[in-house]
């Protein structure tokens, strides 16, 4: 007790080690498996390295990027990713709003709840399992989707049934149409959220000085629940920007596929061709990665808060 | 407020019951659609892993003959089956345990225990979201794994799975601990309660809800995923139940449909069912956790 500054600096010191001891295990995992990989992603997509190669990799600048960048498919593979996001955003932020405005407006409690469970019942089916299902939806042979279309509504016959997956044209439709489905119930829960914060006054005052349901919907419902789209369009674009998951189950390593987006390119040439030439891969996947948080980027400028 | 409520019209005694709930009837048929649109894949699974072979054959949505031995046929006679679900179950629940109790304490820290440098692992944690780890760093994932030998591991695939989530279970921790006031967690200090006793007894329970978003979140991420456990192991004894399931070509014996309509729908259940229960839980911690924070 003679040097009190002293003993309470050392105890701020061992308090503030105590508490870094809370955070030592997300810090490792942290670290490990999401901060090194990045940085030696792209190292890696500096050198000539080959996994299967017993050679050492040589640093190569920008080869690898000029490479990737000469070849049309690069080009080709990021405008399929595009194309799909473009499929896919619209469907995934409107049906779940109107979805949620419907559901927002019952009233029985129970009916309410009800409807709430069977809309999260989509998101706690793990992602492989909903590709899965589907795309056994989607098959020619025991599908329901070509039993209906074939033999109760005789739209096609067998023999010009469409072929859904497999890398045609339908196939990123398709995809599109299953994430929608996907998203339909979470989704829709993020707006009812946003629609319990609206005051009820202020829907009813409008009402009484003769506002219709759709001017209702323009001035108060939507601006309200554009926060929540906003996010959702910025979430979703890059998870769509970025799928691999489907379009290794659905299309394969196809280079014409539509499937065959920039990660699949990256994919394939970094753990089937080859050697394995995973420094053009990693240079593929910094190229892709770059141009999704690029447009993040003017997305999450445009929707930036304003005063 | 209800379209009816704000428009109160006096109705005439020969209106009919449908013309007067004209709005209330169409708002509901629109949300059944929606809600059959939802339920129907479920539905024809579960269908199809109860029909007859031949029934499964012909394409008809409810069969002649009802064979509910499937179920018993895949977990008795798909012999590498039953290691398959071991495994996704050792995966998964090592995995859900460490990333939450991760999560629990770095959130806690962050939130009650202020610890120097929490603004920049807080940015880092949210910047990571924005960012295709899981895609992009695949390489060097597969790289670390083999350097460490866990190529073709089960149990490496822990690792890896671990950070999948991460991220945002601590985000989602920091805010529900952001919901506790500082002074309950001041107080239980000065009764002289130790850091680790007032996490587990004071802010454990209070965050509860928050706590179950995330065990359920990490669960049907890591129960699901694909991408990592596909590439990280090559032997079929060595595979979580998605990477087998993905590559099931529906056909005949083994793999007939209702066969693997079966053994789908074993692996969809636990999901499902633990929801049921902590339904009223989840939906209170995503309104705490997710949806302000």
């Amino acid at each position: 007790m003679q040097r009190p500054h002293t003993s309470a600096t050392a105890r701020h010191l061992k308090d503030n080690l105590g508490t870094w001891v809370f955070l030592l295990p997300t810090l490792l995992f942290f670290v490990g498996y999401q901060v090194y990989p990045i940085f030696r992603v792209v190292w890696i997509s500096f050198t000539n390295y080959e996994f299967l190669s017993n050679d050492p990799a040589q640093w190569v600048g920008f080869g690898n990027y000029v490479e990737a960048l000469n070849d049309p498919l690069m080009w080709d593979s990021l405008w399929r990713a595009a194309y799909f996001t473009m499929m896919f955003l619209p469907g995934t932020i409107i049906f779940p709003m109107i979805l949620a405005i419907l559901v927002d407006r019952v009233q029985q409690p129970k009916l309410q709840t009800l409807y709430r469970i069977v809309l999260l019942i989509p998101a706690l089916i793990p992602s492989t399992l909903v590709f899965v299902l589907w795309k056994w939806m989607y098959n020619y042979q025991v599908g329901p989707i070509n039993y209906l279309l074939v033999d109760v509504f005789g739209i096609f016959t067998y023999q010009n049934a469409p072929q859904w997956l497999g890398g045609t044209a339908l196939t990123l439709p398709s995809i599109a149409v299953m994430e929608v489905w996907w998203g339909l119930g979470y989704h829709a829960i993020f707006f009812l959220a946003g629609l319990a914060a609206i005051p009820k006054e202020m829907i009813e005052a409008a009402r009484l000085d003769g506002a219709n349901e759709w001017k209702v919907f323009w001035h108060i419902t939507l601006p309200r629940l554009a926060p929540i789209m906003m996010i959702l369009v910025v979430l979703r674009f890059g998870t769509s920007m970025a799928v691999i998951d489907e379009y290794l189950i659905f299309g394969g390593f196809n280079r014409a596929s539509p499937t065959y987006t920039w990660t699949m390119f990256m994919y394939d040439q970094a753990f089937n061709i080859g050697l394995w030439r995973q420094g053009f891969a990693a240079a593929i996947g910094m190229i892709g990665a770059v141009v999704m948080i690029f447009f993040v980027g003017i997305l999450l400028y445009i929707f930036r808060p304003r005063g | 407020m209800t379209h009816e409520a704000a428009h109160p019209v006096a109705y005439t005694p020969q209106q009919t019951w449908f013309a007067r709930n004209r709005s209330l009837l169409i708002r509901h048929g629109v949300i059944w659609f929606f809600m059959l649109i939802i339920l129907a894949p479920l539905a024809w699974v579960l269908l199809l892993s109860v029909k007859s072979l031949p029934d499964s054959m012909r394409g008809q949505l409810w069969p002649r003959k009802f064979d509910f031995t499937h179920y018993g046929y895949v977990l008795g006679k798909i012999e590498t089956l039953p290691q398959n679900l071991f495994n996704s179950i050792y995966v998964t629940g090592a995995t859900v345990i460490i990333t939450t109790l991760c999560a629990v304490l770095a959130g806690y820290a962050l939130v009650h225990l202020r610890p120097f440098g929490r603004a920049v692992i807080f940015t880092a944690l949210l910047l990571s979201l924005y960012f295709p780890t899981r895609v992009v760093a695949i390489i060097s994932i597969y790289e670390l794994q083999d350097s460490l030998g866990l190529i073709n591991s089960t149990t490496g695939l822990i690792l890896p799975y671990v950070t999948l989530n991460l991220a945002i279970s601590v985000l989602i921790m920091r805010a529900v601990f952001q919901l506790v006031p500082h002074e309950v967690i001041e107080s239980a200090r000065l009764d002289g309660a130790g850091v680790w006793k007032t996490l587990w007894f004071i802010g454990l329970p209070l965050v509860r809800n928050g706590l179950v978003v995330v065990l359920i979140v990490n669960f049907v991420t890591a129960w699901g995923e694909f991408l990592l456990g596909s590439t990280l192991t090559n032997d079929q004894e060595a595979r979580t139940m998605p990477v087998v399931l993905a590559a099931a070509q529906g056909g005949m014996g083994q793999w007939a449909w209702p066969r693997i309509a079966a053994v789908y729908v074993i692996v969809v259940t636990p999901g499902l069912i633990a929801f049921a229960f902590a339904q009223k839980l989840f939906f209170k911690g995503l309104a705490e956790g997710v949806v302000k924070g």
